[in-house]
């Protein structure tokens, strides 16, 4: 299999899909990872690299929490802990929130973290602003953004799920978003599909005014959409996710295919980004005159 | 005929204070007062009515030097007033804690110091910050000190200043194993640091004592040998860490302290009739300057068996190890020798450590308003903290911070030396003056207070 | 934007000066600065001048300096503290309210007086309610590392070329923003700024951020326990939704080499 690296040079994206140094379709070498993750298990199989080289000494994930399909953030310091946390919950993981107690009591001087867009912002601004984030800045060793194109609350979950899609939460196998629709995969082997209209209304409010599709700020961002399934769709955005990228390849961690060659291609990735970024911008910009002579915040002109 | 002299504000230690000194005609010190002028923030009447777990962390942001001091004595004389015993796991965290924290600490007053010192062989001040050999290779490994406690500090407390992992019954966090490795091998490279710091250290502060004269503003000002002694009696609750009530045989007792307050104790109203401004820098202050430190000091004076006492590195030393040297050296030259400890007690608790273990009570009652206390051996004493919990809620709260005991038995130390030495028997203390800015509780015949607490 | 501070790799003879003014702060903030370590004697080496601060340097009274780091709030009832700081507005070109208390009062908002042997101490205002503040720097204690950066951003500002100038103005457009948004804070901002907004997204920042354990996350949404609250102000700031500047954050990789490569 040859290295599918088609450019070496940083691509200046202004806009909707950000840097990149490169972007590929990828999926896990690793039959195990595939088994279980949501898409070509990227995430799962660099961050098990990323540890067993020492280049992270453990890594913030969602993990299954109290209720079926209710995550939870945690430090996995374990392959079989990275394991546990394979495969995507659709409702809010406040991630960052373990950002700082990664280097407390557990110890580590090299973090790895995954997350949304908005996460992946938050890390950043916690580097460059550490308000709060004493000796953290420094330790974030990969962080891996996965795209969004917005987050659910709990309860909006359980509503799809138990209401439109006439399922109990704990018999789903599997939730996606894609192709236009959320399907709900079930444990027996049923499948629902709900149009995507039917979950607007349950979307999380704060992701109106997200400008960010495809994890811009991330080492390594990737999503499902762009490549076919059971691959997923990977940028390579900084020199450190570059670096930590180029020797997982190395290793043989993942297969590859040029987004090129395969379909839909990036091609569907910036019309999904785009659309996303529209929207929103114009959400943000209705807020400014929301009531009558009177504004929403807007958190991209400063902190009033 | 006497003079006054007035020096403020005082430099290089925590805080605002200042000194007014009588002197004789010949610049000796015939009577110092040495005050605090630091805003009082009211901690002890502010935590009123506030929950016990609130408290500890507001009694934390007193002092930025002694965070950890203050935030576990707080604590601890919550689980005193409950009577809340907490895990061995969460107690050896709590240590580790502590005496990262001392370790960063002396560290720092290192670098306070040594501007009144000699470079050995010559006539020049050190300027820590200097980028120049011998002294940057120094500064680094102040520094590295520093970033060795601060960092064990962190694993175990959560924040390296203000300590967020203690709580009242324990702590939020086991150390992973992980983390006790790490801690591990920091503390194993501070120790020999702490090692070379400490023979370092001791050996410009015996160059200091054997020097006949040191360079203030210009001037020769000769060295008494007797600089900074004084004949007050010593208190210690620990060698290391602390004590509480809940202690089989607490190492502090609440029966044998009172508290005067400073009209009973400072010089009344005065005015400056000596100035030199060529004092660095700035100069002291001019003549003419009124002066009452019966008025302006910002604290109290608390006395133990009746006199004011000395706590801090020599204090620990005395009382546990037999040390006996007097004045602002021999003070100084103890404070170097708690390097070593710090380290070897981190090493210790890390090795009784179990990642594993509970680190928070089964039960933590909500207090029927008893009164608890805890005596925690802060970097520069002994800082204790009584508390009444009821319900929940904090109904009485008090610091007896080191410097607060300190400022009485300094004053008297400072006599028989020339002015212009003054502050450096000041710094001897490691002053931490923010911290000591307390509330006192009396009645006008000095009756005990703790025994009216208690009844 | 690595460039523009790479370019001045050497050492610019020209230091700019700072202050620490003490107010009624604990002195945290100063070992903050100092927990910079080796980065801290690099700063005094290459860019700045101490030339106040009673706890570390023998000056008594305050003098002209470019950047005054202001830690602690005002007493004012005390008529020393009251003086400084508006000598310090007077003597400093650039006022940075350091720490939580500086910029919005932090435990001393609890603070009301009653206490020996000055109980008339009874009110103690942020900096910003006596004087105009340039800059917030919030948290308890604030974080070395964003000192540092205001410190390097504020060299490159005074003394930087055009672009380096342009950089740090970007930097430090927040942090000003911050200052002109007042002086009060507490965890209920996150209510009543993101959360009430519309504008939270459950990202856990905030707790984080939180020195006192104040914040949990309730079904990704903070829940702040306001009797832990110490009102420092940085769960707000940390906060990706209070602030989010595209013109400088996304540069992060750049401008965290350039300050790594300025602190050798
Ligand atoms: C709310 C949400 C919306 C998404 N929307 C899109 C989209 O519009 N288009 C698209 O292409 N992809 C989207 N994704 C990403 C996609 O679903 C996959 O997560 C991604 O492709 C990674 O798959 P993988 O097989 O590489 O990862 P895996 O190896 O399966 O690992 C997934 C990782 O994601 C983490 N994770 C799971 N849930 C969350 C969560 N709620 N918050 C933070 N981290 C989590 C897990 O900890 C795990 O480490 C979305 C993901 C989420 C969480
Ligand atoms: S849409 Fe944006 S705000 Fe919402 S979860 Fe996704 S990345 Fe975060
Ligand atoms: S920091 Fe994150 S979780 Fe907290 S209020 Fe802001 S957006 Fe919400
Ligand atoms: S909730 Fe925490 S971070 Fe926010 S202001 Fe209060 S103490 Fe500070
Ligand atoms: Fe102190």
């Amino acid at each position: 299999m040859p290295l599918m690296r088609h450019s070496n040079e940083v691509r200046e994206m202004a806009g909707e899909l950000g840097k990149y140094k490169l972007c590929v379709s990828a999926r896990s070498a690793d039959k195990a990872i595939l088994k279980r993750a949501q898409d070509g298990g990227i995430v799962t199989q660099l961050f098990k690299f990323a540890l067993e080289e020492g280049i992270i000494e453990g890594a913030i994930v969602a993990g299954p929490g109290d209720e079926p399909w209710r995550p939870r953030p945690f430090i996995a310091t374990t392959v079989e802990e990275l394991m546990s946390a394979s495969g995507t919950k659709y409702n809010i993981s406040p991630q960052v929130s373990w950002i700082k107690e990664a280097t407390r009591s557990y110890g580590l001087d090299k973090i790895g973290i995954v997350g949304t867009p908005c996460q992946m912002q938050a890390v950043r601004k916690g580097q460059l602003y550490p308000v709060g984030l004493r000796d953290v800045p420094d330790k974030i060793k990969l962080a891996i953004g996965i795209f969004c194109m917005e987050n659910f609350s709990y309860q909006s979950v359980k509503q799809l799920v138990e209401d439109h899609a006439a399922m109990k939460m704990e018999a789903v196998k599997k939730m996606e978003i894609g192709k236009g629709k959320f399907w709900v995969y079930g444990q027996r082997g049923q499948v629902v599909q709900l149009p995507l209209k039917v979950t607007h209304k349950y979307e999380q409010p704060g992701c109106h005014v997200c400008l960010d599709y495809v994890a811009n700020l991330a080492d390594v961002s990737t999503g499902s959409v762009g490549s076919p399934d059971g691959w997923s769709t990977v940028f390579v955005r900084t020199r450190n996710g570059d670096d930590i990228w180029s020797k997982a390849i190395a290793a043989g961690c993942f297969e590859t295919k040029p987004i090129e060659q395969v379909k839909p291609g990036l091609e569907l990735v910036t019309k999904l980004a785009t659309e996303k970024i529209t929207k929103n911008q114009k959400t943000v910009e209705e807020r400014a005159k929301f009531g009558v002579n009177k504004s929403l915040r807007n958190p991209y002109l400063g902190p009033k | 005929m006497s003079k006054i002299v007035e020096i403020s504000p005082t430099t290089r230690h925590e805080g605002h204070s200042k000194l007014v000194l009588k002197v004789d005609d010949a610049g000796i010190i015939e009577r110092g007062d040495w005050l605090s002028i630091t805003p009082v923030r009211g901690v002890e009447k502010l935590a009123l009515g506030k929950t016990m777990d609130q408290v500890p962390k507001i009694a934390s942001r007193v002092c930025g030097i002694c965070p950890i001091a203050h935030t576990l004595a707080g604590i601890e004389s919550m689980e005193g007033s409950i009577r809340c015993e907490i895990p061995k796991d969460a107690k050896l965290l709590r240590i580790i804690l502590q005496s990262a924290n001392r370790l960063h600490s002396h560290a720092l007053h290192n670098i306070l110091t040594l501007p009144d010192m000699y470079l050995p062989g010559t006539d020049t001040k050190i300027n820590p910050f200097s980028p120049q050999e011998p002294v940057r290779s120094v500064a680094k490994r102040i520094q590295r000190i520093r970033e060795i406690g601060q960092t064990i500090g962190e694993i175990a407390g959560g924040e390296a200043v203000h300590p967020s992992n203690p709580r009242v019954g324990g702590m939020y966090k086991a150390c992973t194993a992980h983390a006790k490795t790490k801690m591990y091998d920091l503390a194993k490279e501070g120790l020999v640091l702490a090692h070379e710091q400490m023979d370092f250290m001791i050996a410009i502060l015996r160059n200091y004592q054997k020097r006949d004269w040191a360079e203030v503003g210009g001037k020769q000002i000769p060295i008494p040998k007797t600089l900074g002694y004084h004949n007050q009696g010593y208190m210690a609750a620990h060698p290391m860490y602390g004590s509480s009530n809940l202690d089989d045989c607490p190492g502090w007792n609440p029966d044998r302290w009172t508290d005067v307050r400073p009209w009973d104790w400072y010089m009344g109203e005065g005015e400056v009739s000596l100035a030199d401004p060529g004092y660095p820098i700035g100069g002291t202050s001019p003549v003419g300057t009124k002066v009452n430190p019966q008025m302006e000091a910002c604290t109290g004076v608390p006395l133990y068996d009746g006199s004011p006492v000395e706590v801090g590195p020599r204090a620990r030393l005395v009382q546990f190890k037999n040390y006996d040297e007097k004045g602002t050296i021999g003070q100084q030259i103890a404070r170097q020798m708690e390097y070593p400890d710090c380290l070897y007690t981190i090493l210790n608790a890390l090795d009784d450590y179990n990642p594993n273990g509970k680190i928070l009570a089964d039960h933590i009652p909500q207090g029927d308003g008893s009164l608890g206390w805890a005596a925690n051996e802060a970097p520069r004493g002994c800082d204790v903290h009584l508390a009444k919990v009821k319900d929940g809620r904090v109904l009485y709260y008090e610091m007896l911070v080191p410097t607060t005991w300190n400022f009485p038995t300094c004053s008297r130390a400072l006599t028989g030396a020339p002015w212009q030495l003054a502050e450096v028997i000041v710094r001897g203390y490691d002053p931490c003056v923010s911290c000591a800015t307390h509330m006192i509780v009396i009645d006008e015949d000095k009756r005990l207070v703790a025994q009216k607490l208690i009844q | 934007m690595a460039e523009t501070i790479k370019k001045e790799e050497k050492p610019v003879a020209d230091k700019i000066t700072v202050g620490h003014v003490h107010m009624s702060g604990c002195t945290g903030c100063l070992v903050s600065l100092a927990d910079n370590y080796g980065g801290l004697l690099t700063i005094l080496d290459k860019y700045a001048d101490l030339v106040y601060g009673l706890t570390l340097a023998d000056v008594r009274h305050i003098p002209k300096m470019d950047v005054a780091l202001v830690e602690g709030s005002v007493c004012i009832q005390d008529k020393i503290s009251v003086q400084e700081i508006k000598e310090t507005r007077e003597k400093a070109a650039v006022v940075v309210a350091v720490g939580g208390c500086a910029c919005y009062g932090n435990i001393t908002r609890f603070t009301r007086g009653g206490q020996q042997n000055q109980p008339q101490h009874e009110s103690y205002l942020p900096v910003g309610d006596l004087i105009k503040v340039d800059v917030y720097i919030p948290g308890c204690a604030p974080c070395p590392q964003l000192i540092r950066n205001v410190c390097v951003m504020a060299y490159l500002l005074l003394k930087g070329n055009k672009d380096q100038q342009e950089l740090a103005k970007k930097y430090l457009t927040p942090l000003m923003l911050l200052a002109d948004r007042g002086t009060e804070a507490c965890g209920c901002d996150l209510m009543y700024d993101v959360v009430n907004q519309g504008l939270c997204m459950g990202c856990g920042s905030c707790a984080a951020a939180c020195p006192v354990r104040a914040i949990t996350h309730e079904y990704g949404k903070p829940n702040v326990n306001r009797e832990m609250c110490i009102k420092c102000g940085a769960c707000y700031a940390q906060c990706p939704r209070s602030f989010f500047n595209f013109d400088v954050i996304p540069e992060f990789e750049g401008i965290m080499d350039a300050i790594d490569a300025a602190l050798k």
